[in-house]
């Protein structure tokens, strides 16, 4: 009955969560000041392009995954190759995102409590997940998307019904012309958060996609989720002020610790955490997944016997900063970096298989 | 008719009291003309098996057949089976047969001109009157329940369901036990797939004994590894014949008035039957609040010892004031205050379902009083702590499903142990790999959280909360989804004016 995994709903459910995933988390485009918006319009249009070369690359052939792709259209020898820098690259995103979510766990939950130990239990957690497959995730994220919409809902209502939206800060519109929202924008907005969507090329093949409304439901999917990132990250502007959203560690929760609903709840951002909590480890758990498929696939080691050391090599990776701030500035550094296996490698690869599209035929289903 | 001690022995019925071993309620009647004659039939039977009156006619019946001038016809069980007056009657070849005819509540016939024997059922002997169940009630709605036999039980579903696609399947499991299990569906609505996977896991069953549906629930489940029930059982006739409308298949087993119905869902252990009988609104009330109190009983007391242990920030001051006030003096962690009250909870739970009814009251003071007014006295735990508890228990008991709730029970055990040593945080890695487990169990092949995840909205209808009937025109997807409509799609009020 393998027909009620493979309904497209939960990988649709998957993309929400994990294109909101840490995003709101920080403050994008800070450089761009009070013009943040136009610039993540900006990347999540150049982005959407990305998303619709990954798509027609999984339409020509529908059987095959990003590791399946690269070993039939690079060749053998390259192909595996490519597969593992980008197995290396999702551990390393897989890694970096625990990282945030233990630090946030530290900050804001757990102030007392060891690192690693956070980690740790995280990792576990996670790699549970992961032990479960892509398609248990997909279900998974199902019945947690509705709790997740609730909690930016009820965040959204009530920071307007305190009257904190200052939608005046969003003036002086382009004061220092286009070239600070371009440099915010390219090539660092598309390729975070934007621009991750490549993993999906991993789980396209596990769903069914052959129905017309696919790909309209992802295109739409994502551009809601980009309005949505959007609109987040300039709310946080608006309650904050720019200068403080710069300044703060991670500013959404600043601004939720302005709510007081007097006498009831104090301190929102601690339930708030749990929200961020969800889109976090999702991420984690669906990058943990995409390098977990590659890593099988190319090795030819069972699936669940990579998940031991990968989750391993995840937690140390994740340790690789000596603190947040470190952390916080790699994140920036790799960016640039990541546009290698977000543009020009797909890129290779969409080529490839353009011109070798005849000749290999369809994938092996 | 003359009734008296052994004539010289008959070796088919010395032949079926030593399989049976010389037990003391295996009964031969011999039925002859002549008492020096041998014998010309014996009626054979287990003593408390069969119906008293209808052994009595059966008797009468046998010997106005002896006393046939005619002799013995050659025809003889045809003209026997005319004169037999109660009854479905079956032949049996066979010793063994004839024994476990016996065994099933049947009077054995044997005569000195026939080779095998013939089988009246006549079964009988102690049962209990349909009565209310006593685990699943109802305020509106029948009161009748299954009771132990399987006879009754099937007549009181065949009584809901009077149409010629209700089918019933009859089984035997067990070595020793012979048990008759029923597999009951409706031909044109259950999905085949399911049930041939149901026949199938039944006939693998090779156990020497099977008291009670729970030995069958266990043994057909797709996995024994979870706490969770996958498999649903109810006390009530009208569920197991709603269920059957929608598609689902159910599986009577004799000597137990519980039947199972599978495939089950996550959130059909929160739907009751009331749930179709009271008016729409209501019912969905209900059922809101249903899943309020699964989410209470399963995260309350992890949730309090959390936030007051990790998390005091989050307690409106005036509120927190009055808490520490509380928990001044008060010898354990929020921990092991909470274990130590859901544990004194558990035992007068247990207490109270196992101790003579007699002296239930006594518990209930000591329960009560002793151990819920005096401890907080004492200072052993706090007010706060009572409260909590006291309102998880009672939450616990919202939830109709026995299994399901005590499978929360479970969870929330682990999770207080969680939330005592990370807070939140802890609760949250405890709440992922519970829903990831739910996600990946299968009833029959059926996801567990099926209308959720994967998403089928057409079911959405009958499920948080039930829309009025005129809206429930489909029966549930994937489960009754080869023969989709209950209604016309017209509306009932047209229906009446076409005929």
């Amino acid at each position: 009955m393998n027909d009620q995994t493979t309904n497209p709903s939960g990988l649709i459910a998957c993309l929400v969560i994990y294109e909101i995933g840490s995003t709101t988390l920080f403050l994008q485009a800070a450089e761009a000041k009070q013009d943040a918006w136009i610039a993540m319009t900006l990347a999540s249009a150049a982005a959407f392009f990305l998303l619709a070369m990954y798509l027609a690359m999984h339409r020509q052939d529908p059987d095959r995954d990003l590791f399946a792709l690269c070993r039939a259209y690079l060749g053998s020898w390259a192909g595996t190759a490519c597969g593992f820098l980008f197995v290396g690259y999702f551990a390393y995103e897989s890694s970096r995102n625990l990282r945030d979510l233990v630090e946030l766990t530290s900050q804001v939950l757990l102030n007392q409590t060891p690192l690693f130990i956070i980690a740790m239990i995280t990792i576990i957690v996670v790699a549970n997940t992961a032990r479960y497959g892509a398609r248990m995730l997909f279900l998974c994220t199902l019945v947690l998307l509705p709790f997740l919409l609730m909690g930016y809902a009820l965040l959204i209502v009530m920071l307007a019904s305190q009257q904190m939206i200052h939608a005046e800060s969003l003036l002086p519109m382009l004061e220092n012309g286009w070239r600070p929202v371009f440099k915010a924008a390219f090539p660092e907005l598309v390729s975070f958060p934007f621009g991750q969507t490549v993993l999906f090329l991993v789980f396209f093949p596990l769903v069914r996609t052959g129905t017309p409304g696919f790909s309209r439901s992802v295109y739409l999917t994502y551009g809601g989720v980009s309005l949505f990132l959007i609109a987040m990250n300039q709310l946080t502007v608006f309650v904050l002020g720019q200068s403080i959203a710069e300044n703060v560690t991670f500013p959404l929760l600043e601004s939720v610790q302005l709510i007081e609903f007097s006498q009831v709840f104090e301190r929102m951002d601690i339930l708030f955490v749990f929200v961020l909590f969800l889109g976090l480890g999702t991420k984690l758990a669906a990058f943990f997944i995409g390098a977990a498929t590659g890593f099988s696939q190319l090795s030819g080691i069972g699936y669940r016997k990579g998940i031991l050391p990968l989750a391993a090599l995840i937690f140390g990776l994740s340790f690789l900063s000596p603190n947040y701030t470190h952390h916080i500035w790699v994140g920036k550094a790799v960016t640039y970096w990541f546009t290698i296996f977000q543009i020009a490698l797909p890129l290779l690869l969409f080529i490839a298989m353009q011109i070798n599209g005849g000749k290999k035929g369809r994938g092996h289903g | 008719m003359n009734v008296t001690e052994k004539p010289a022995a008959p070796s088919i019925v010395e032949r079926l009291r030593y399989q049976l071993g010389g037990s003391s309620d295996f009964i031969v009647r011999f039925i002859h003309e002549d008492p020096k004659d041998p014998f010309m039939y014996a009626v054979c039977y287990i003593d408390g098996l069969v119906d008293k009156n209808l052994l009595a006619f059966l008797l009468e019946a046998v010997a106005a057949e002896a006393r046939d001038e005619s002799g013995l016809p050659p025809d003889l069980p045809m003209s026997l089976a005319s004169r037999v007056p109660v009854g479905a009657l079956t032949d049996a070849d066979s010793d063994d047969a004839l024994v476990q005819a016996m065994l099933n509540g049947e009077a054995v016939i044997v005569g000195t001109g026939l080779t095998g024997g013939l089988c009246v059922a006549i079964p009988g002997g102690p049962s209990r009157s349909v009565e209310e169940p006593s685990s699943q009630t109802v305020v509106r709605g029948p009161k009748d329940g299954f009771t132990e036999n399987l006879a009754d039980n099937l007549s009181l579903v065949r009584r809901r369901l009077r149409t010629p696609h209700l089918r019933i399947e009859d089984r035997v499991v067990g070595r020793y036990t012979r048990t008759k299990v029923a597999v009951v569906y409706i031909e044109g609505i259950v999905q085949p797939v399911i049930l041939d996977e149901l026949r199938r896991r039944l006939d693998a069953i090779d156990i020497d004994g099977i008291l009670e549906s729970g030995y069958i629930e266990e043994l057909i489940q797709d996995t024994a590894w979870t706490p969770f029930p996958t498999i649903h059982n109810t006390e009530r006739p009208d569920t197991v014949a709603g269920h059957l409308l929608e598609g689902h298949a159910a599986v009577l087993v004799d000597g137990t008035p519980f039947a199972l119905i599978v495939p089950v869902t996550f959130f059909k252990f929160f739907l009751s039957s009331e749930d179709y009988y009271q008016r729409h609104d209501i019912a969905s009330f209900v059922r809101i609040i249903r899943f309020i109190a699964f989410f209470v009983s399963l995260l309350l007391p992890s949730l309090y010892i959390a936030v007051t242990t990790f998390q005091q920030e989050m307690i409106p001051t005036t509120m927190l004031i009055s808490l520490a006030a509380q928990r001044e003096g008060i010898p354990l962690p929020a921990l092991l205050e909470a274990l130590l009250m859901e544990l004194t909870f558990e035992v007068i739970r247990e207490a109270g379902i196992r101790m003579p009814r007699v002296i239930g009251p006594a518990i209930s003071i000591v329960g009560a009083l002793v151990l819920g007014q005096a401890a907080v006295q004492a200072g052993l735990v706090s007010g706060a702590m009572v409260i909590i508890v006291s309102f998880t228990a009672i939450a616990s008991f919202v939830i109709p499903a026995l299994g399901m709730s005590a499978a929360i029970r479970l969870m929330r055990f682990l999770l207080m142990a969680l939330a005592g040593s990370f807070g939140l945080f802890g609760i949250l890695a405890g709440m992922i790999p519970l829903l990831l487990h739910l996600v990946s169990l299968r009833s029959f092949g059926i996801p567990y959280l099926l209308p959720v995840a994967p998403l089928k909205w057409r079911n959405f209808r009958d499920l948080f909360v039930r829309l009025p009937w005129r809206a429930l025109k489909e029966r549930p997807a994937v489960i009754g989804s080869r023969n989709p409509r209950r209604q016309p799609r017209t509306g009932p009020k047209k229906e009446e004016n076409r005929t």
